[in-house]
């Protein structure tokens, strides 16, 4: 094994993913892509799997092995010639769900193909029965938007016309789509034509050696890491308040995390069956958040490959929460139980390893969307609009305030650009005091954003969770605030629920409300929980929170015994 | 996973009922691998021991 040169390779091809999605950020048209960065950029072999990834967004890095392998059994290698780009977003067949849309581009050399480069975006309208993709009322896939099984949307360099044509006739914002798809085509593009000059560099065959050598690293590394970690089985469960259609039913994400010297197998069975709502997750996501929390919990400086993910195992039931089956709505289990399944993977292995892992964090990404028509330009508007939550204490520092759910890892997009794109006016946006769950180490605090209608009409929909369950504490921290949705009607003076102003079933899960010039909504994040008891936080830490506004003076009396000096 | 004969949509998904893969039909090795236990279809051996064990385990533990 050469160190020296696998150093230089994957540092190589780590900085062009970095590139593929500075392209992407550049190119882009719509604020989920050039504001949020929800997108990931990688490379893979000729076998799918992944050589190399940018640390953009943990849902499709861990999900990107099973897709490209699902596309290939499709679309057979010998069937893919150079310029081709493949396209594919169906959730039923590696995909996550109905927004991610996922590009490859074979990389040949020499008339032989070596791999391929890969982005996968979230494309913020994809047609369906509520603007913006999130259905929060969905029933069935097809109210979703969509679903692309894997096709050439370019051949031998070509535009796939016929492909193009159907993709645009079937959303609302055709321009910006267009302009989002042809941003991911210029990342693989990127890819391709770089990774091209780096086989030549090195030659085809110095580098499939090395990029073997690298993954039997990654491989070993994760191994040593997990063979620390106590075996035994550690078994948790936590609960989905609602799927959006009924709303007095819960349920239930449950793990047996199986720890068995270097490997480590993740047994979902015991979860719900898969919900009428879109709650459910797929098979990729299943995959992609176990993944996700076992990077949470080892050194982060393995490199991310698909051999660090060799001697991870799932086990997804059929037709349950965690692996969905055909036709059954599933848009929010790649932002909503992708981020319940890490943290129920970390609270089971809370016993073996405290130090690595953290309380519950608001397992959220608020999904508020919403599209109309611009009184201004007469122009279709659609946003994906996703919001940051606290995150859970750990044993050594507090939760982060504000900040996107553990598999996004995305930015929220700042005011003036929402406000530039959107008819919205942003009145506010502040954290939420008292909104961390106590403890020696708090939870992170979670924030308000209030904002006015200047639109004759805007349809909102929302798949988001936590209203009614608050994140759980750790080791004797207690829990995290909860999140809402509220609407002040013009002319009202009272904030109202999603359901009780409209009648909704669910306060936290519906689709297209018409909110009215004048109308204004607030979406209030959750926070996290804590970690460990209350009584032993610093007092400076504590009069420091008090000082800063993150804790009221009677929150910090009751659970701290903080006296004012 | 079946494909109808014209190869232009998906007829049927068939998943391992242990770990939720999806076998497809006219992959020789998938085909090779999967077994029958009990009316459900697995993706492998390995699939069907470890839902005999769970199974025996879970059982234990409700005694």
């Amino acid at each position: 094994m050469d160190f020296v040169t696998m150093n230089i390779l994957e540092s190589s091809m780590v900085s062009l993913c970095k590139e593929m999605g500075i392209v992407l950020m550049k190119t882009s048209y719509s604020t989920i892509f050039n504001e949020a960065l929800d997108f990931t950029c990688g490379l893979a072999d000729m076998n799918g799997d992944m050589i190399a990834v940018a640390d953009y967004c943990p849902a499709q890095i861990g999900g990107m092995p099973l897709l490209v392998k699902s596309c290939l059994k499709e679309i057979p290698i010998d069937e893919i010639e150079e310029g081709d780009v493949i396209l594919h977003n169906d959730p039923y067949r590696g995909g996550l769900h109905t927004p991610e849309h996922t590009f490859f581009k074979p990389i040949f050399v020499d008339g032989e193909i070596m791999g391929f480069a890969v982005a996968i975006g979230h494309i913020a309208e994809v047609g369906g029965m509520a603007p913006g993709g999130f259905c929060g009322e969905a029933t069935e896939i097809f109210q979703e938007g969509l679903r692309i099984p894997p096709v050439k949307i370019k051949k031998r360099g070509k535009d796939n016309i016929e492909v193009w044509k159907l993709l645009l006739a079937n959303v609302r914002t055709p321009r910006v789509n267009y302009g989002d798809l042809r941003a991911l085509i210029a990342a693989v593009d990127l890819g391709e034509k770089q990774m091209t000059q780096i086989y030549k560099k090195y030659g085809k065959e110095k580098i499939k050696e090395t990029v073997n050598d690298l993954l039997l690293y990654s491989e070993r590394r994760m191994r040593a890491e997990l063979e620390a970690i106590p075996d035994g089985i550690y078994a948790f469960s936590d609960t989905i308040e609602s799927d959006g259609i009924d709303a007095e039913r819960t349920y239930t994400v449950a793990v047996e995390v199986h720890k068995r010297g270097g490997e480590i197998i993740v047994d979902y069975h015991g979860s719900s069956p898969q919900a009428s709502g879109p709650i459910n997750a797929t098979l990729g996501v299943a995959t992609s958040a176990a993944y996700n929390a076992v990077l949470h919990m080892t050194d982060p400086t393995i490199p991310r490959n698909s051999g660090c993910f060799r001697p991870i195992r799932v086990m997804a039931p059929p037709g349950t929460i965690v692996n969905v089956d055909f036709p059954a709505p599933e848009v929010g289990g790649n932002t909503e139980t992708h981020p319940r399944i890490v943290g129920t993977i970390l609270g089971a292995m809370a016993p073996a390893i405290p130090n690595r892992v953290m309380a519950a964090e608001g397992a959220t990404h608020c999904n508020f969307v919403f599209g109309g028509v611009d009184a201004d330009t007469g122009e279709y508007f659609a946003c994906y609009d996703l919001e940051a939550v606290g995150w859970g204490g750990r044993a050594f520092a507090d939760g982060n305030d504000g900040v996107d759910s553990i598999n996004g890892n995305c930015r929220i997009t700042p005011v003036e650009v929402y406000e530039t794109r959107f008819p919205w006016r942003i009145e506010s946006l502040a954290f939420n005091v008292d909104a961390g769950g106590a403890g020696e180490f708090r939870g992170g605090v979670g924030y308000s954003k209030q904002m006015l209608c200047l639109n004759d009409e805007i349809i909102c929909s929302q798949m988001t969770d936590r209203h009614l369950l608050a994140p759980w504490g750790l080791n004797g921290g207690t829990e995290g605030g909860v999140g809402a949705t509220l609407v002040m009607k013009n002319g009202r003076e009272d904030w109202q629920t999603m359901r009780e102003a409209y009648g909704k079933a669910s306060t936290s899960r519906y689709s297209n409300v018409s909110i009215r010039r004048g109308d204004r909504v607030r979406l209030v994040t959750p926070g996290g929980g804590g970690y460990g008891e209350p009584a032993k936080r610093d007092p400076a830490a504590v009069a420091e929170d008090v000082r800063e506004g993150y804790v009221s003076k009677a929150a910090a009396q009751k659970h701290y015994g903080y006296q004012e000096a | 996973m079946k494909f109808s004969l014209n190869g232009l949509y998906i007829e049927s998904y068939t998943k391992c009922a242990n770990c939720g893969v999806l076998i497809y039909e006219a992959s020789a090795e998938d085909s090779a691998r999967k077994k029958v236990h009990d009316g459900s279809i697995y993706c492998s051996q390995e699939c069907v021991d470890w839902k005999l064990d769970r199974d025996a385990r879970r059982a234990k533990a409700a005694v």
